[in-house]
């Protein structure tokens, strides 16, 4: 909450108050500059970066609980790459599909790289290698982003556009960008908590949780379609953000444990939070202009990676 | 069957040199290559000047590349271990585009000096989180991590340094565009590197039988896996600092030799660097042609190529 | 006497066509006049088309219509090299130039293999300001043996310009930026088209006064620099600007406000292209949009 509201007025181009940060959201003066700003460039924006965070947050617990893989998560394994493949070909190719179009290409090439992945790192049983699943994410990654470079080599035309998708910023957030995308993203969030007690169970092996009644194929299903609308629209919404999906629901669980049930609604919290703030800083680094999001994501997400992959080892 | 492939790669390697010097965004029939070599030709700046040299750049590239990643298979005995993938060419790219972006007026001689450094560091790092003994997939996944970590600082750097990216960027595409003589001066030296490693060859086949039978056999088995590791440093460095960072390839040329002759390592040394060669020279032929005159670049393409075969490769080692 | 006139005249042809001028890499001396000449900028073919002369091959990203019809109609056709970021230097060399003229800024690296195909005069170009590529024009000229044209219609143009400068306010804040899909591209103070804009007595909004490449911006920062007059380019129907403009904030700067935002639909010209003719086109275009209110 307080990172939302600091977002709110810190690093303007232009003066803004913490008052008047209040003031927006209360909608005390119609005249004033500085509230109309948080009113119609801030306060979306914000509200976007939260979304997507909790959505990509929520992605990430998804997977990691289906593939019963700590380091599963949109970016790592390919989902990320594929989409922005997805919607580099649709932009380059077919400029003319506009937003709907770019959204559901974003979702098929993700859908696409998230099976090859799956498919690959054989994590469809349970109990399997969970490092042969990510290695299958990274060179299904790099066969996506050779892809997507190739793309916009030859495409000149539409290079800058593709190049603001894959480099994942608010900047452009506003209302009409949040209303199109907010309804996909509850309804995804919602399913994703209606899942919780099912990966609760597949904690305890995919063996034991047949033996408990659940249809692994089914859940498998579920939950890769809800991973899908999640970090689809999320992208679609503000380009690729990777780690958030990764990051966050290891945060979370260590300050709340192992039932799906809570943390899922923490990690989608610590998300939202950790894209807020990623998203304030990124009007900071080289003030007044601004960095995309993603780029300081992966900044702070690559360390902690590393750290995941060798407590793993210890 | 290991003898038998000698001829074959070099005819490979051979039709593919002769690919290379005719085909582009200009075509010169076989002839007017044998008489671009003459200064007086029409062709004298295309053939000598631009295509030969750019191919035996893409011929020293890839065999060194190749070489480094069967050098670091050969010591760790780990089948999914190459210099890009543990990370060492993004470590030796980062170190390079810093200079570049902090240093813009610096001369790019020393570019080669700067990577070897960052491809050090980055080993280093790796070792200092894996230690020495992790499994296979650990230590790939590190080296990932360290990687994806090395690349992003790069884009970031590049994002708040806007004027440099053309420089920067066109180096870091792993492209052969516009690379001629100078850097193949600059890379010269490098070569050095290759008589000592196929001298560690014999030492390599020891290894593979396991660290104590290697060591009562009479191997310095902690020597030559520094001695090694080091080699294999210096050439991916060297490389990454004349055409950026080209994946894949120190990763599967080795897999694809072994497929061939066996696991030798006094013929699998040579003969990766053929097929090293023939697989760089291949992906820079297709990145020039598909779309004349405008290139792709090579790193594109064994990109394209590499990571269906990693996968494969990670499929069969179960 | 006739045969007096022709040694004259070779004397002339003579001493005039030893040329040596300063270019961004030192000095360089072209003994001859050119004739197949390749360029690998926008702005030098428009240099060459003022004064006459057509380029065999130019980096037009291999698409033709990237040079404004304009100055296509002063030139015969010519053969694509490429992209400008990175022209293929074997096409370039199939075309046996005499002269190759390169841009500073992106083509220091290949300097030395251009010089092995033709002598190659590197100029800068992008980034370069309106009174920089002018000083590249003037130089242009005289390696073309042209010198006395160019500077006539180097003087024709100031003309043209201070013609067009007197039909303008002056002293107002006044801003070019592209309308992109999620972004506007502002092109700042130290830009082409910044310094163009100051040339004929506009004024660029402080912020971006020092900055020399483009900027991404938002809504946001637009209305930071809040300038008096806006020029939006729009490349597609479907840009940023069409949400902008209903968001109450679009209302809040002063050149909505005060309705001087004035539109350019296929911007190719203010965004892309440098020069003498584009520079006219650009003046032209804004003393039309300005004055038919």
């Amino acid at each position: 909450m307080l990172s939302f509201w600091a977002s709110l007025f810190t690093w303007s181009s232009f003066p803004i108050s913490a008052m008047d940060a209040i003031g927006g959201i209360l909608s005390l003066n119609d005249q004033s500059i500085p509230e109309q700003i948080v009113r119609d460039i801030r306060l979306p924006r914000a509200l976007l970066a939260a979304t997507v965070g909790a959505c990509f947050a929520a992605a990430g617990v998804v997977m990691q609980g289906l593939t019963q893989n700590p380091l599963a998560s949109p970016a790592v394994l390919g989902v990320n790459a594929g989409a922005a493949l997805g919607m580099a070909a649709v932009s380059t190719i077919t400029p003319w599909f506009g937003l709907l179009g770019i959204s559901m290409a974003a979702m098929i090439g993700g859908g696409v790289a998230w099976t090859l992945v799956m498919i690959l790192g054989s994590a469809w049983r349970g109990g399997s290698d969970t490092g042969r699943l990510v290695l299958a994410g990274v060179a299904i990654s790099a066969l996506c982003a050779a892809f997507t470079k190739a793309l916009v080599i030859m495409e000149e035309d539409q290079a800058s556009a593709v190049l603001s998708w894959l480099a994942g910023s608010f900047a452009n957030g506003n209302w009409e960008t949040w209303s199109l995308f907010w309804p996909v993203a509850l309804f995804a969030l919602i399913g994703s908590q209606l899942l919780t007690p099912t990966l609760n169970l597949l904690q305890l092996g995919d063996d034991n949780a047949q033996n408990l009644g659940i249809s692994l194929i089914w859940t498998k299903l579920a939950g890769s379609v809800l991973v899908l609308i999640l970090v689809g629209s999320a992208i679609s919404a503000s380009g690729s953000i990777g780690f958030v999906g990764l990051l966050v629901p290891h945060m979370a669980r260590i300050l709340c444990g192992q039932d799906h049930r809570y943390f899922l609604p923490l990690s989608i919290l610590m998300g939202s939070a950790l894209v807020v703030l990623a998203d304030t800083l990124s009007r900071g680094i080289i003030f007044p202009l601004e960095t995309p999001a993603g780029a300081i994501l992966a900044l702070i997400g690559a360390p902690f990676f590393i750290y995941l992959v060798k407590k793993r080892a210890s | 069957m290991s003898l038998k492939s000698w001829p074959l790669l070099l005819v490979i390697l051979s039709l593919l040199l002769v690919a290379n010097l005719m085909f582009g965004a200009v075509s010169i029939s076989f002839e007017g290559i044998l008489n671009g070599f003459q200064a007086d030709s029409e062709h004298y700046f295309t053939v000598y000047e631009y295509r030969f040299p750019r191919t035996l750049l893409a011929m020293m590239v890839g065999a060194m590349m190749a070489l480094a990643g069967a050098l670091v298979q050969g010591v760790i005995r780990n089948p999914l271990a190459s210099p890009d993938v543990l990370g060492v060419s993004h470590g030796a790219g980062l170190a390079a585009v810093t200079y570049m972006t902090l240093l813009p007026t610096s001369d790019i001689a020393w570019l080669p000096a700067v990577a070897l450094m960052g491809g050090f560091s980055a080993a280093f790092v790796l070792w200092w989180l894996c230690g020495n003994h992790s499994s296979a997939i650990k230590l790939a996944i590190t080296g990932v991590a360290l990687g994806a970590l090395y690349a992003s600082t790069v884009d970031f750097l590049m994002l708040v340094k806007p004027l440099e990216i053309n420089n920067a960027l066109l180096w870091l595409t792993g492209s052969l565009w516009g690379r001629g003589w100078n850097q193949f001066f600059i890379l010269l030296p490098w070569l050095g590197l290759i008589p000592i490693a196929l001298w560690l060859a014999k030492s390599l086949n020891l290894i593979s039988l396991g660290d104590d039978s290697a060591i009562s056999l009479g191997v310095n088995t902690n020597t030559l896996r520094l001695t090694s590791l080091a080699v294999a440093v210096g050439l991916t460095a060297s490389c990454v600092a004349i055409c950026g960072p080209i994946g894949f390839l120190g990763l599967i040329a080795p897999h694809l030799t072994r497929k061939l002759v066996g696991g030798q390592h006094q013929i699998l040394l040579p003969c990766t660097m053929l097929v090293g060669a023939i697989l760089l020279l291949f992906a820079d032929l297709v990145a020039r042609t598909i779309d004349p005159p405008i290139e792709l670049s090579a790193g594109i393409m064994t990109a394209i190529i590499g990571a269906p075969y990693f996968l494969w490769l990670l499929f069969k080692n179960k | 006497m006739k045969r007096f006139f022709a040694f004259v005249s070779l004397l002339l042809s003579m001493s005039s066509s030893a040329v040596t001028v300063q270019d961004s890499q030192g000095t360089f001396t072209l003994d001859y006049t050119p004739q197949r000449i390749v360029v690998l900028e926008y702005s030098f073919v428009d240099a060459l088309a003022i004064v006459g002369v057509s380029p065999i091959g130019i980096a037009d990203d291999k698409d033709p219509d990237r040079i404004a019809p304009e100055i296509r109609e002063l030139i015969t056709p010519w053969e694509s090299v490429g992209t400008r970021s990175q022209p293929s230097l074997e096409v370039i060399s199939s075309l046996k130039p005499d002269l190759i003229i390169a841009d500073y800024s992106r083509h220091q690296s290949v300097y030395k293999d251009l010089q092995k195909i033709a002598p190659t005069l590197i100029l800068p170009s992008r980034r370069e300001s309106y009174q920089g590529n002018l000083e590249a024009a003037a130089i242009i000229g005289k390696v073309l043996d042209k010198e006395d044209a160019m500077q006539a219609r180097l003087a024709k143009h100031q003309e043209i310009m201070s013609g067009f400068a007197a039909q303008l306010p002056k002293g107002i804040e006044v801003q070019f930026g592209n309308a992109m899909e999620k972004y506007a591209s502002l092109h700042p103070g130290k830009s082409y088209v910044g310094t163009l804009l100051q040339s004929l007595g506009f004024k660029t909004p402080p912020m971006l006064k020092n900055e020399l490449s483009s900027v991404h911006t938002g809504l946001e920062q637009l209305l930071a620099s809040n300038p008096e007059y806006l020029i939006l380019g729009h490349y597609s129907s479907s840009d940023i600007s069409n949400t902008w403009q209903k968001s109450p904030l679009w209302k809040v700067l002063k050149a909505v406000r005060n309705n001087h935002v004035y539109h350019i639909y296929n911007p190719s010209i203010w965004s892309r292209s440098r020069g003498v003719v584009a520079a006219e086109i650009v003046a032209g275009q804004l003393v039309e949009l300005l004055t038919s209110r």
